[in-house]
């Protein structure tokens, strides 16, 4: 039972635009929307954070997801772009009527006070520059533990094609340092026609980012011999549950922890039912333990893109 | 025995206006798919998209479009079609997006899943007709009557297309 949510969508006074967005989201297959108001102070000038407008008075009649029988849920949601540690008051009471609270760091410093202490949801990740700093594990590490969020947004790389080169480094950045846990990919739409479906984004990413490259063609249901399997958490596209069904073929390496860099070639695999047994040749060991067995537990995904009926 | 096998990739096209869909053609489908795998993934991805690329079937009412792929690579030319923002046809640019709703290794089992939701969008549709009264009859015979013969599937689109256009 998948769930997809749309946790980015721009706020904007229009209501027949966010009507709109609303009703494809709802086609498309999203349960959840979050609008989003993105709010940005300057030290020039004391500016109000924005007050959520309410639901009822936006959107009018909630649609029914499409393949399901509830209707859409809309929540709201608090970007605050930061460029210096004051911009962020932990307490404020502002922030209470938000349901989802994000930050955009833009300084080094400013994303490691985000990961490590900062009480919110989502850190975004910029799309529109190339980012001026590094990712290091340990914030990263951190704010997984904590149970904080990345986010990705792709609404700017259908705009243009540098948009697309800047959101692809960054988002291969970003995977390279969290391994691929705890990020979710939302459209930053604020047209209709900034959205994609669920299962086109799940497909979006993965040639664009080799670390999730999960393996060849196994949804035939036969294993080549050569097959390189990437050590790599599950994707999420889904917020903060596994994404077990869908196109990929989701494999946990679940004893291999020290990486036999770069990932041997496994030559043996024997599948089981529910279970792949990989032997692995680890390079340069010949002599002392030539096979490591990895158990790696199958997560098969349904008939391909069959948006579940409720 | 080697069997040629392919992916059929059942999209369906969203358009902001509904009385653009009907401006469409395949060739028109085809040619914007191709152009987005080419800014997207290059000369390799043009190549590829030379090998047994078709788009089979493009029903204009309901903005269906059956893309045939290559079995190995029908991944790759997937990932470029969300950067489809826009498809030309004699002359005109329409703004759009392709949402991709079912894999399928043939046209049957595509037919079949293309039956099956076109059933729940009938469904869908139906409180939206509670006063009237005619359409409504309308819209329960072509519910009954799908099937995967080819009757059944007409009596569905003829359907589908006198609703669109009252929906407008």
């Amino acid at each position: 039972m998948s769930v997809f949510m749309d946790l980015n969508v721009l706020f904007s006074a229009d209501r027949s635009r966010l009507q709109s967005l609303v009703e494809t989201a709802a086609h498309l297959g999203f349960s959840t929307v979050a609008i989003n108001y993105v709010f940005e102070p300057t030290t020039k000038k004391k500016q109000e954070v924005p007050s959520p407008v309410p639901i009822s008075e936006l959107i009018g009649h909630l649609p029914v997801v499409q393949g399901r029988s509830r209707p859409i849920k809309v929540l709201n949601r608090l970007t605050v772009v930061m460029s210096e540690a004051s911009h962020f008051r932990p307490n404020a009471t502002e922030y209470r009527a938000f349901d989802l609270l994000a930050i955009q760091p833009t300084t080094e410093k400013l994303f490691h006070t985000t990961c490590m202490l900062c009480d919110v949801d989502i850190i975004c990740i910029s799309v529109t520059e190339k980012l001026p700093f590094f990712f290091k594990r340990a914030p990263i590490n951190g704010a997984i533990d904590r149970g904080v969020v990345f986010e990705v947004s792709y609404a700017s790389a259908l705009r243009d094609s540098t948009m697309r080169r800047y959101t692809i480094a960054n988002a291969v950045c970003l995977m390279e340092s969290c391994k691929g846990k705890n990020v979710i990919v939302s459209s930053a739409a604020e047209k209709a026609l900034e959205l994609r479906g669920p299962y086109d984004i799940i497909n979006l990413y993965p040639p664009a980012d080799d670390k999730c490259l999960i393996g060849p063609s196994h949804s035939e249901g036969t294993w080549k011999s050569t097959l390189c399997i990437r050590l790599h958490e599950t994707w999420c596209v889904v917020f903060l549950t596994s994404l077990s069904e869908g196109r990929c073929l989701v494999c946990q390496m679940l004893t291999l922890k020290k990486p036999c860099l770069p990932p041997a070639e496994p030559f043996y695999c024997m599948q089981k039912p529910g279970r792949l047994l990989v032997a692995l040749c680890t390079p340069g060991s010949v002599s002392r333990t030539p096979f490591r067995t990895a158990s790696v537990k199958l997560l098969l995904p349904n008939d391909p893109n069959q948006p579940d009926g409720d | 025995m080697v069997r040629v096998k392919s992916r059929y990739l059942l999209c369906e096209i969203n358009v902001s206006d509904r009385r653009d869909l009907l401006k469409l053609d395949d060739r028109a489908v085809a040619g914007s798919v191709k152009a987005a795998v080419a800014r997207t993934h290059g000369d390799y991805g043009a190549a590829l998209c030379s090998i047994r690329f078709c788009v089979k079937y493009l029903n204009a009412h309901t903005g269906i479009v059956f893309l045939r792929f290559h079995k190995g690579f029908y991944k790759l030319l997937w990932s470029a079609l969300p950067f489809i923002t826009s498809i030309e046809c004699r002359g005109q640019i329409i703004p759009c997006f392709l949402n991709c709703l079912h894999v399928g290794g043939t046209i049957r089992t595509c037919q079949k899943f293309l039956i099956r939701y076109n059933t729940r969008q009938l469904h869908q549709m139906l409180p939206k007709y509670k006063n009237k009264v005619e359409e409504k009859r309308k819209i329960q015979e072509a519910i009954l009557s799908c099937s995967l013969t080819g009757g059944g599937n007409k009596a569905l689109e003829d359907e589908l297309e006198s609703e669109e256009e009252d929906d407008e």
